[in-house]
């Protein structure tokens, strides 16, 4: 959910700049290098052909042509960064050989390296070729920083108080290719994430809040609602209560950026197929085990229509299909790896889009007496011991169902996980989808969360010392 | 996608014809190989692309970041695709810093010369469940505008493994420049060592206490507590005025004045230091420079630009920490001595160094715990703290093993 200034200034190269658009003429188009789908896809077949003739029967290639644009803008200035990475990862079974030259010599030197000799391919039946796949027009340099330009001034609020204000759009424009004996996939995915940043000051430390949109489609498929970019400004500048926060249990309404941090923590830390190998994590979550309410059903569904993290077939080449992994508060399923960091890095086992279902209950009336936590900011699960922390940019105090004004910075939700889900007892009618991005060996990973406001109790405190 | 090779050279040749002002090119040539238990191994030859490009006009400087995963391409297209960037970007002029002499720094061990027999060499065998080893050698070619060119090698290789009795876990990671170094054997018997104890361990005790870091929970995640004094050298954040203490002043009031002054220095020349090398990303030279010197702030991460804006010589940024040890041998001695052993988590507050400990385990007394809570102002308990004269190396840490803190509050 969170990406921060760091995140921004990288996007302007060594030196953030003012912007200077307009003046001039407009830059052309960057040109994406014409990548022939059909030269590709006849590599593919050819190492596939030759790893099974060297005798390899689960031979697979994967390919991977990625493009990734990010244009930003803060009170420095704008830019545009861009990245481009291809590759070739060939896999046997028990073997693996990458490489960065997507080329046919590139492919045929990774087959060299794994079957030693180069054996004349043998005759294989491929399904015939998927329809080619709808090209996607790349927007020059100018439209998207015109673009993330007005989102910046969309919001007529910013006042002088918010010391710090940055809007992001950001596009990974994926083209794979995953053949192997019996079935040959292609699929474009064009992730988008807009985001906003505003930081304000609250006594002596900086308070950060943001809106963000995450999808797979076009750039202009999705926008910020105003709603939300205004309310990214109003929580920067909400005056926190300045009192020490009331340390302890309470009842709690969990915003659905507080839910989605701690549901991702949540799958990749304990719900996978590596960390049911730890002797903790098997015996507290094996399949068929109960360890959360039954309002709670978790679903990891990479068919989501538009999702940031969703995708036509996974990194092995099986066509996306749902996962469900929790099921009225039981274990039904674990995660299996089955995905790469930018379709290259290792297989590792990672949920794709999650989705926790709805209830029938209002947002705005979960909690009688207690606090709403809003504004994820991180969760940390441990899986020896089930210890979870998540921390949360706010929380607002309710009595008599209604919220009472007082707000606290940087509060935290702490306690073993297990009671923590437990305790859920309502879920509320409304959802909020988030995207969520992070690196591993400089290549992304994308996930996405579709989750609901959850009413439970749990045990909140103060991050921060009072100033 | 074109069928050239791309050439440094004529990335270098192109990007002045198009117009860059000022350039660097970083050619990463990397093999790639890991092993895990199941014997499933992956090889990787991939090269890496890094370019820093700057156009200069009369009164601006625009600056631009390219990098490409790929061996293939067209040189001319990423030249002036990189130059447009930079041209999309203008913003108060700059210079580059003339070429100075890069770090003299050994980074390549020769017992990972072949990486796929390393990392199978390295592979732990016993105690271990889901062990995974891999294995990295590359060569690195760097080219600016002024024409100056360097290259070198260089290898790194990682375990990371999981240590399990019938009822606990540990997750064990090692890191290092060399094979030697990754003492993967001693990291899987101090995890079994504490497997014991987290087998009769109880649950914590609230109280004030005198408190000891051990190395795991010093060093949780990489640089552990120490990182506290990275986020307040960053030159960018320091010149927004979010730092928490400004050069030349002492960390804390009175940190200049402790029995053992606080010195930290970043040494990026440090012979097989994880994050050592000749060169930083935009082609500036690494320094070994000083953060803190006798619990006074002495400097700061300058890149080229911030270093340029400041009118100073860049370092290369914060690399290896080097923390100068202290007197203290023997045991810590107070009413409570509480040694933490294990971390669950470590929060660290960018902007103040307040820290959440999360404690996975820890000995009160004698008696082994599990559970619990810290709550730090890092900079101020470090800046005081006894330091342990033994010291170790782990990662892109040298320094003290243990740190002996008077004071603090365990939360149970």
């Amino acid at each position: 959910v969170t990406w921060n200034r760091r995140e921004v200034l990288a996007t302007f190269g060594v030196g953030a700049a003012h912007v200077l658009l307009g003046c001039g003429g407009a830059p052309p188009p960057i040109a994406r290098p014409a990548v022939d789908a059909e030269e590709i896809r006849t590599w593919l077949r050819e190492a596939v052909a030759r790893l099974v003739a060297a005798g390899f029967p689960q031979a697979r290639a994967l390919a991977v042509s990625r493009w990734r644009t990010s244009a930003a803008v803060d009170a420095l200035g704008a830019g545009v960064a861009r990245s481009r990475s291809d590759g070739v990862v060939l896999a046997t079974g028990s073997a693996e050989q990458v490489t960065s030259e997507l080329s046919r010599a590139g492919v045929l030197a990774a087959v060299r390296a794994l079957a030693a000799t180069l054996r004349d391919p043998t005759p294989l039946e491929f399904p015939p070729p998927p329809p080619a796949v709808t090209e996607p027009r790349v927007l020059a340099d100018y439209e998207l920083l015109d673009r993330v330009t007005a989102l910046a001034a969309r919001d007529p609020n910013v006042s002088s108080r918010i010391v710090y204000s940055a809007a992001l759009i950001d596009v990974d424009d994926a083209h794979v290719w995953a053949i192997g004996s019996g079935f040959d996939r292609e699929q474009r995915i064009v992730r988008v994430r807009r985001s906003v940043t505003r930081v304000a000051w609250n006594g002596t430390r900086p308070v950060v809040s943001e809106a963000q949109r995450a999808f797979a489609g076009v750039v202009d498929d999705l926008d910020i609602p105003d709603g939300e970019l205004f309310a990214a400004t109003d929580h920067a500048l909400a005056l926190m209560t300045p009192t020490a926060f009331p340390d302890g249990e309470h009842a709690i309404a969990l915003e659905p950026s507080v839910v989605a941090v701690l549901a991702d923590a949540a799958v990749r830390t304990l719900l996978t197929t590596a960390a049911a190998r730890r002797p903790e994590v098997g015996r507290r979550l094996a399949v068929g085990r109960k360890v959360a309410s039954p309002t709670l059903t978790l679903v990891d569904d990479p068919t989501a229509t538009a999702s940031y993290g969703g995708y036509a077939f996974d990194d092995l080449g099986g066509p996306a299909a749902a996962v469900t992994l929790l099921d009225a508060g039981q274990v039904v399923g674990v995660l299996a790896p089955r995905h790469r960091a930018g379709h290259l890095g290792p297989l590792e086992a990672s949920p794709s889009h999650l989705r926790l279902a709805a209830g029938t209950t209002d947002a705005d009336h979960l909690v009688e007496d207690g606090f709403a936590l809003e504004g994820g900011l991180s969760a940390t699960v441990d899986p020896a011991s089930d210890h979870v922390v998540v921390a949360a940019a706010r929380a607002h105090e309710i009595k008599a169902g209604s919220r009472t004004g007082r707000v606290y910075a940087d509060i935290e939700l702490v306690g073993d996980l297990g009671p923590i889900l437990a305790s859920i007892t309502g879920a509320s009618a409304q959802t909020a989808t988030f995207g969520m991005r992070d690196e591993r060996d400089g290549l992304p990973r994308f996930r996405s969360i579709e989750a609901p406001w959850l009413r439970g109790r749990g045990t909140l405190r103060a991050r921060r010392r009072p100033a | 996608v074109s069928d050239r090779r791309i050439d440094r050279r004529d990335l270098g040749r192109a990007l002045s014809r198009k117009g860059a002002s000022a350039w660097v090119v970083v050619e990463r040539d990397q093999q790639i190989a890991s092993i895990d238990q199941t014997g499933t191994t992956r090889s990787e030859q991939r090269t890496r692309w890094q370019l820093a490009v700057h156009v200069d006009t009369p009164t601006a400087r625009g600056s631009a970041h390219v990098s490409l995963d790929a061996a293939l391409g067209n040189a001319d297209a990423i030249a002036a695709q990189a130059v447009d960037l930079a041209r999309a970007g203008l913003g108060p002029a700059w210079s580059s810093p003339p070429p100075a002499a890069p770090a003299r720094v050994d980074l390549d061990d020769g017992a990972l010369h072949d990486p796929a027999a390393a990392a199978a060499h390295a592979l732990p065998r016993t105690n271990a469940v889901g062990a995974a080893a891999i294995a990295l050698r590359e060569q690195v070619a760097v080219l600016t505008h002024a024409g100056f060119r360097t290259s070198w090698n260089a290898t790194r290789a990682r375990i990371d493994t999981i240590v399990a009795t019938a009822d606990h876990s540990l997750a064990v990671t090692c890191e290092s420049r060399t094979l030697d170094g990754l003492a993967t054997a001693e990291a899987i018997a101090d995890a079994a060592r504490d497997l014991d104890l987290l087998a009769s361990a109880h649950a914590p005790i609230s109280g004030p206490c005198t408190l000891v870091l051990r190395a795991d929970a010093l060093l949780h995640g990489g640089l552990g507590v120490w990182r506290a004094f990275v986020g307040q050298a960053d030159a960018v954040v320091e010149r927004e005025g979010l730092t928490r203490y400004r050069e030349h002043t002492p960390v804390v009031p009175g940190a200049d004045a402790t029995a053992q002054p606080l010195t930290i220095a970043s040494d990026g020349a440090l012979a097989y230091g994880l994050e050592s090398a000749p060169l930083g990303d935009d082609g500036e030279a690494v320094r070994r420079w000083t953060l803190v010197d006798g619990g006074v702030a002495a400097g700061l991460a300058l890149s080229p630009r911030e270093a340029a804006l400041r009118g100073r010589n860049p370092n290369g940024g914060v690399r290896n920490l080097i923390v100068e040890p202290g007197a203290w041998t023997g045991p810590a001695s107070g009413e409570r001595v509480v040694e933490i052993r294990r971390l669950r988590s470590l929060t660290i507050d960018r902007y103040t160094g307040d820290a959440s400990l999360e404690i996975a385990l820890g000995v009160d007394r004698g008696v082994p715990f599990s559970g619990g809570l810290l709550r730090i102002d890092l900079i101020d308990a470090l800046a005081r703290a006894q330091r342990s004269a033994a010291t170790i190396t782990r990662g892109a840490y040298v320094g003290p093993a243990a740190v002996w803190i008077d004071r603090a509050e365990l939360l149970a």
